[in-house]
């Protein structure tokens, strides 16, 4: 990943220059190899994976099921580009299930939908993406102005968008988009591909281009990779954090809307399951909870990975019981690896 | 940050000045905190809804405290060596279901059985934390997702009844000494020898030698690596008492069912108990009251006039907000 540079020796200097160049073209090589090694290793698995599900099950490798499994790639990896970002500062997301959920519910109350609500037309779309906004802006402000971190401020807000979620939930019966332009657009096949795995491509496509191109990207992985030098560099770290943290939020909050699309209505438990698919997703594509490293097409090889596995799974017969423990012993092993190397007697881990 | 060189000194004055009041107040905090938060919750259910209180209220609140405070003792012993245990709760659920399936066939032997599998689910975390060296709330993240797994394939995704020999556990709920039900006494018991394991065996010093420095810890020869172990074991066991009762007030556990939301409120116990969550700071006897704190939340709540449902926010925003209230902050340190 990391850039190497051709120093030109000056001329005056007699130097074999010829050695160290080839020296140096044998490192770039094994720079490129070494970056492209990780994630060409999780798309060989991937390979196996199909492979196996596919003779386990004819039905598994059809077009239809692999347009379902696009379908559902797209909510965790659009959460996952939020939660890459935040995770490349080293720090963590866990409010993602409580956001999704007060943005759902406020999307479907906003729409037409069976309570008999009124359609607020684009409010609909704008406000809970703003509520979802407003919830990561809190935690950002919280974890860089208090200093609180990470993982407590978004625990704490994954249950404050929980409980507003339940709030404007409400009592009344389960509202349902009436709708069916809406409901139907998810799922709805433009160029072989459903329109919210569209949605989901296109935003990773933008992610990566953020990340890898503009200053906002390249200030997020060097506080990653070494927060001290990044702010004695004097770099914008609190505002690039906050907005990582509304970003996150945004992108949530979007996934939230998607899954009350996808499923016609909406209760406050819409977002239940998505931490614990999008957590070790982002972690198996090789961004490590450390921060620094990692990026947003390896978290769209990670999502994919997962999903393949949990429908794949699913087809050839295990219980969907199984799936938070398939999640879970996932995250476990893939942080245990990533941590493998950096062990040492002294080392503390909290 | 742009301080001149002639600045520094008062800098550091200052710093040092505005250290030692966040001390004292750190240390007011933990003295009296936890109490006057309860007694001034209590206030306002007393004063606003006085017939609750009078009439067998306390014991409601006392039975609804029991669970809370025993994951939120676990807790606080994770909590003390400067980790977190974010499965605890749902080892509490997996307890009970297997308690609730093994009563019959295996009578008073049940609770024990279940007892020594949950506190090795717990060792397991802390073996994992100890010796492969991740995070925390990763690594308990992950293996909360397994038993929640666990606990819907064990329990087949319903709720699980006690068929027979049920008045083996339920009289911890229907016995009440002083008007408090036995799970609760039973809760408090636990504080007691936690209180007096942490302050005064060798083992609780060194857990509390971890949460505050790790590294002066491994040099003083603390055997760091067993404590945090017995800390999550502790924590698992502590969850599955909790377990038991539920069982022993409902009868029957599900995946889904009672329990299966104890996570916050539990943190949110230990932390209003006065307890960091950087480490190294615990009063057992203080997490009982901020666990009857947490249990009155819903009823103040209602009694304010908040629909019953901003329960979760309530409990959000308490961790939010005392954590940031009682944080021990240094300019310099980075935190993620």
């Amino acid at each position: 990943m990391a850039p190497t540079q051709t120093s030109e020796s000056p001329a005056d200097v007699k130097v074999d220059t010829a050695a160290i160049r080839a020296r140096e073209q044998v490192t770039a090589r094994r720079v490129v190899f070494a970056g492209s090694g990780e994630p060409l290793a999780l798309i060989g698995a991937m390979v196996v994976l199909i492979a196996i599900f596919s003779i386990l099950n004819p039905r598994f490798a059809t077009i239809e099921n692999l347009q379902n499994v696009l379908n559902q790639a797209s909510l965790p990896l659009i959460i996952g580009l939020g939660a890459t970002f935040v995770i490349l500062i080293g720090s963590i997301d866990l409010s993602v299930e409580g956001v999704m959920g007060a943005s759902g519910v406020a999307f479907v109350l906003l729409s037409a939908n069976s309570r008999g609500g009124q359609d607020t037309g684009i409010w609909a779309w704008v406000l809970p993406l703003l509520l979802a906004a407003a919830l990561g802006l809190t935690s950002g402000l919280i974890y860089t102005m208090l200093r609180v971190p990470s993982f407590i401020v978004t625990l704490g807000m994954w249950f404050v968008g929980f409980g507003i979620a339940t709030i404007l939930y409400g009592t009344d019966a389960y509202p349902e988009l009436t709708d069916d332009t809406i409901t139907l657009w998810v799922a709805k096949i433009t160029f072989g591909l459903p329109n919210v795995f569209w949605v989901a491509a296109i935003l990773t496509a933008i992610m990566a281009i953020v990340l890898r191109f503009t200053r906002f990207g390249r200030v997020a992985l060097a506080i990653g990779n070494n927060e001290e030098i990044a702010r004695s560099n004097g770099m914008p770290i609190i505002k690039n954090k906050i907005f990582i943290f509304i970003v996150a939020g945004l992108f949530s909050g979007l996934a939230g809307i998607l899954a009350t699309m996808q499923m016609g209505g909406t209760s406050n438990h819409i977002g239940d399951g998505y931490l614990f698919i999008t957590i070790p997703a982002v972690v198996i594509g090789g961004t490590s909870l450390g921060g620094g490293k990692g990026g947003m097409f390896r978290t769209a090889i990670g999502v994919l990975l997962l999903t393949i596995l949990n429908n794949g799974l699913v087809l050839a017969g295990v219980s969907p019981s199984y799936q938070s423990a398939v999640s879970g012993a996932i995250l476990v092993v893939a942080i245990v690896a990533t941590a493998w190397p950096q062990r040492g007697r002294l080392r503390i881990a909290k | 940050m742009t301080a001149t060189i002639s600045d520094t000194g008062t800098v550091a004055v200052a710093n040092a000045e505005k250290g030692k009041r966040l001390r004292t107040a750190g240390k007011l905090w933990q003295a009296g905190g936890p109490l006057v938060i309860f007694i001034a919750m209590f206030a306002v259910v007393a004063i606003l809804t006085p017939a609750f209180i009078g009439s067998g209220g306390i014991t409601i609140v006392a039975a609804s405290a029991a669970p809370i405070l025993l994951v939120a003792l676990g807790q606080a012993f994770v909590l003390n060596i400067g980790s977190i245990d974010l499965s605890n709760a749902a080892i509490t659920v997996l307890g009970a279901i297997l308690l609730a399936m093994l009563l019959g066939p295996l009578a008073f032997a049940a609770p024990i059985v279940v007892l020594a599998m949950v506190t090795l689910f717990g060792a397991v975390n802390g073996f994992l934390l100890a010796y492969t060296q991740v995070p925390s709330f990763a690594l308990t993240l992950g293996t909360l997702g397994i038993f929640k797994a666990a606990s819907l394939v064990v329990s087949g995704a319903t709720t699980v009844y006690v068929s027979q020999n049920k008045d083996v556990v339920s009289p911890l709920y229907t016995t009440q000494l002083a008007g408090l039900p036995l799970t609760f006494v039973l809760g408090v018991v636990v504080a007691v020898i936690a209180y007096l394991f942490l302050r005064f065996t060798r083992a609780g010093v060194g857990m509390t030698a971890i949460g505050k420095n790790e590294s002066g810890a491994i040099f003083s020869a603390v055997r760091t690596r067993a404590l945090k172990i017995v800390a999550f074991a502790l924590s698992g066991f502590m969850a599955g008492l909790a377990g038991m009762t539920i069982i022993a007030q409902a009868g029957s556990a599900s995946a889904m069912g009672l329990g299966s939301d104890l996570l916050l409120p539990a943190i949110a116990a230990a932390i209003v108990g006065g307890t960091s969550i950087s480490g190294g700071v615990t009063n057992p006897l203080n997490v009982i009251l901020g666990a009857l704190t947490i249990a009155l939340v819903p009823i103040a709540t209602a009694a304010i006039g908040v629909a019953a449902e901003a329960q979760n926010l309530v409990y959000g925003v308490v961790i939010i907000v005392v954590v940031a209230l009682t944080l021990t902050r240094s300019r310099t340190a980075i935190v993620k």
